[in-house]
């Protein structure tokens, strides 16, 4: 069948995109609706003294100034409650992204024109910058109700590192750092919050976990959570950026204390600079390797950026901790990992949630030994990586078909490497296209989990509604999840997984659309999760449909319809536990999916400048549901992975943003991209998915920077101490300047 | 307030607007025509593409005024009598759409980029879609909806 499992039929979504006719949240408008806007933080770190709303509220089209006496319960967050929804008089900010006040009036040039009306008086305090100041015993405290900044710290013990190191041939050492980086979703934050006829608090929003947001909003405003609804319409991308509330609370609060629809639209800048961000890293490292390559000790400290409020730092430095030292056998490891508060940017979930930084790290440290030991980057890369039952940093044999080596294998090879007399010899890179430009070749592996990690039970519960004709047969299947489409292509791949376990064509079956009234929690468009957790629910939830079909068939009941509802637990087949809070060992995670990236770049040295001439890809996302849109998300991840390694950098000074909008935040062009991409699909099948598939929406981002790092090593010998390798970042390096 | 006299997708329109008030602000607020996106609001990323008289403007920094009296074409009219425009029918064939939001830029820049260059290289073509940003992606099957709709469109002119 032409749209079974394993085909690329037409995305569900995709005519009514390119007819335009699909809705974001933006394009909703209800009658007497009001709109909304938002009065931000003007310090990054200081108490809110006096907020004087009457010259705004002397506006001509003003309506009401809503503020901290407002909400019900000031407090929310997706992992501990730590954030004001509003700062009321008194209490502090902490940084630019909190919220003093909304205006609400009776259209948006009104509302925003007396958002800049609202007069605030702050005492200013000293602004916490960098995570090195803000773990100093006398830094400043972000919360006051904590004992320092430090929000969570990790460690991971295997072995003895010293024994290690002294077992080495070869050590290498040094420090690498990782930058913020904005989610940049085309969409902007937008949408309208109303009271529906059965008096409902509904909120239209492009959110990643509608549920989550139910559960918070009514925490908020002291409601039972079915006195609040949430619908999600179509979302213009996320990336980890609507994992979290943005804008769902404020919604809620503006039609809960208006009783009226209140629409917000908010526009780049504030999307950019008052919303959450990817954390930065700062690593330490040593490493040591035999002569013959064998890694014997690893060594890491790491040091995120939490910015103002916990969000999901605590579950990213999880991640992050588990990867640090890449997909690769140690007998002695020693990681600490650290978030600490600042008065910077909230960070929190970005595709890869704490795996992305990792493999700048270690996909550099294996190149450094690599060269010093001589040996061929991708024959180290073999003898070394994790495969089946193999025992990772904490302590867990790995499981559910690890296909690492062959995605490196497969790559290498697609690239030109070659197998001489038991070594493996990269290719020839053919000549330069200028005089003063270099070529070089790098190679990065990166491996992420799939699903919710360290015990956190993770979740997906389906519907599965069934009309069936005179004769037993499927007419329609309606399957209802709230596994929210990002753009990812979710809601076609469940689809394709329902008619592939009912039998019947992917026309037949329709999804419904996302209404926390209606549809069942499935978890959050995130973790790389819903093909396989959510799949495995609407699988089971077919299997239920049918199994209830053939029961009352059998007793001749004459019913035209029958449903099933059913529940998927990650833990049902493959149990994790969290961290021992000594050793770190533990069993961190349901599944994985892995993949290899190859970069071939020419330098400029004269500017600077890397053109990314061509990558490969090799990715292991077990079965392929869809392979236009396994394309598409390896394509996708490689523009995410490319803009992290040479452009994207969101820039803060003291606490205030300087990158405000796309002309100052660079965001890969069609003509910044690799010229060619060549995609290769390895499909080691994790038996406990559904027909075999993992997950693939964030690997394809992991090793892409790294591979442009080490490439940009081969071709100039410069070691990067930080990503982006801007244009300046190389030129400097390459000419001595500093 | 002035008064704007246009033609958006072939229907004359006469609306009294701000002087201040954008293209892209009029197509949607004013005439509900939302296929038409606001993304950066400072012409940097080609989601509110439309065309004047037939060349690619990014209506979110253009003042609507610019219009008055000219031929405006949305997303919403470009298939005309048709269920998608060949441009729109190759983006499908092609998986060229991910989120979505950035595609009827996409697709009216292509539609310019088609009507002055009508047999494209590859290079033509990412040069003619660059001042469109696209964050999920990766470009490559836009490239190739692009490519394909070139190749449709020739074999339509074809006797």
């Amino acid at each position: 069948m032409s749209d079974t499992v394993g085909a690329a039929p037409t995305r569900l979504d995709i005519v009514a995109k390119v007819k335009g006719t699909r809705k974001y949240p933006q394009d909703f408008n209800m009658d007497g609706q009001l709109w909304a806007a938002v009065v931000w933080a003007a310090h990054p770190h200081a108490i809110v003294r006096r907020i004087d709303t009457s010259a705004a509220e002397a506006v001509a089209g003003v309506v009401r100034i809503i503020t901290a006496r407002d909400v019900p319960v000031n407090s929310y967050g997706i992992s501990t409650p730590d954030q004001p929804v509003l700062v009321g008089e008194g209490t502090k900010v902490r940084w630019v992204g909190d919220r003093i006040a909304i205006v609400v009036a009776q259209d948006r040039r009104t509302a925003y024109r007396a958002r800049d009306l609202v007069r605030v008086d702050y005492e200013p305090l000293p602004v916490v910058s960098d995570v090195f100041t803000a773990m100093r015993e006398d830094a400043p405290r972000i919360h006051e109700n904590r004992p320092n900044n430090i929000l969570h710290h990790i460690p991971i013990r295997k072995g003895n590192v010293e024994e290690g190191f002294a077992e080495a041939d070869v050590i290498v050492e040094g420090e690498i750092a990782t930058p913020f980086v904005e989610h940049a979703y085309m969409q902007p934050e937008a949408g309208i919050g109303y009271i529906d006829e059965q008096g409902r608090v509904t909120v239209i929003a492009a959110a990643q976990w509608p549920h989550d947001d139910l559960h918070q909003i009514a925490r908020m405003l002291n409601l039972p959570e079915d006195q609040v609804r949430e619908i999600v319409p179509a979302v213009g991308g996320a990336f980890g950026g609507r994992e979290d509330m943005y804008i769902q609370h404020l919604l809620a609060l503006c039609a809960f204390v208006m009783r009226r629809p209140v629409k917000m639209v908010w526009d780049r800048e504030e999307s950019i600079t008052r919303t959450g961000k990817r954390h930065p890293f700062y690593f330490q490292y040593k490493v040591g390797a035999k002569r013959d390559g064998t890694l014997t000790a690893a060594q890491i400290r790491l040091i995120s950026d939490a910015g103002a409020y916990a969000s999901t730092s605590v579950p990213v430095l999880n991640n992050a901790a588990s990867f640090a030292a890449g997909p690769y056998k140690y007998p002695h490891a020693h990681i600490d990992a650290y978030t600490v508060f600042t008065n910077n940017a909230v960070t929190m979930a970005m595709r890869g949630f704490g795996a992305t930084q990792p493999p700048v790290l270690y996909e550099t440290f294996m190149d450094q030994l690599a060269e010093k030991l001589g040996m061929d980057p991708v024959e180290l890369r073999l003898k070394n990586l994790l495969g089946d039952g193999d025992i990772s940093v904490t302590g867990n044999a790995m499981w559910g078909g690890v296909g690492i080596k062959e995605t490196l294998r497969q790559a290498a090879l697609a690239a030109g490497w070659r197998e001489v007399a038991g070594h493996w010899v990269k290719p020839d890179l053919g000549q330069p296209s200028a005089p003063y430009k270099r070529r070089g070749i790098g190679v990065a592996c990166a491996y992420k989990n799939v699903g919710y990690s360290f015990g956190f039970d993770d979740k997906s519960e389906a519907e599965v509604i069934l009309r069936l004709k005179y004769d037993g047969s499927i007419a329609s299947a309606t399957v209802k999840t709230a596994a929210v489409d990002v753009g990812q292509g979710v809601t076609t791949a469940l689809a394709q997984i329902a008619a592939a376990t009912l039998g019947i064509p992917l026309s037949r079956v329709r999804v419904a659309l996302i209404d926390t009234s209606d549809v069942p929690n499935a978890g959050s468009s995130s973790a790389s999760r819903h093909t396989y957790i959510t799949g495995n629910a609407v699988q089971g939830a077919c299997k239920a449909a049918l199994e209830n079909r053939d029961r009352i068939l059998r007793e001749e009941t004459g019913e035209t319809v029958v449903s099933a509802r059913y529940l998927y637990r990650g833990r049902s087949r493959r149990p994790t536990t969290p961290y021992d809070p000594v050793t770190g060992q533990c069993n961190p995670h349901i599944s994985y999916s892995y993949g290899t990236e190859i970069a071939l770049v020419e330098v400029d040295t004269e500017t600077g400048e890397t053109d990314v001439l061509k990558m490969w890809a090799a990715h292991d996302a077990g079965k392929v549901v869809n392979p236009a849109m396994y394309f598409g998300q390896v394509a996708g991840g490689v523009h995410m992975g490319v803009g992290y390694g040479l452009t994207e950098e969101f820039i803060l000074q003291e606490g205030v943003p300087r990158t405000r909008r796309f002309s100052e935040y660079f965001i890969p062009t069609v003509l910044d991209m690799p010229k060619e991409l060549a995609s290769v699909a390895v499909e080691v099948e994790d038996p406990t998915g559904p027909f075999g598939a993992k997950g693939l929406g964030e690997t394809p981002t992991l090793p892409t920077a790294a591979a442009i790092a080490n490439a940009i090593h081969d071709a100039t010998g410069i070691w990067l101490k930080r990503i982006p390798a801007t244009s300046e970042v190389i030129w400097r390096a390459i000419h001595g300047k500093t | 307030m002035q008064t704007l006299e246009m033609n958006v997708n072939g229907s004359d329109v006469r609306l009294d607007i701000h002087p201040d008030e954008t293209l892209a602000e009029v197509l949607r607020d004013r005439l509900g025509l939302i296929g038409t996106k606001i993304a950066c609001g400072e012409g940097e990323c080609g989601a509110c593409t439309v065309l004047i008289d037939g060349v690619a403007v990014t209506s979110c920094i253009t003042p609507a005024m610019k219009a008055h009296g000219r031929r405006v074409v949305t997303i919403e009219g470009l298939s005309g009598d048709r269920e998608l425009h060949t441009i729109q029918q190759a983006f499908v064939d092609s998986t060229a759409s991910q989120c979505g939001y950035c595609t009827p830029g996409f697709v009216m820049a292509t539609k310019a980029l088609l009507d002055a260059n009508p047999n494209p290289s590859r290079e033509d073509i990412m040069r003619g879609i660059s001042g469109n940003l696209c964050r999920c992606t990766g470009y490559y099957q836009i490239v190739d909806a692009v490519a394909l709709a070139a190749k449709r469109l020739a074999e339509e002119e074809q006797p």
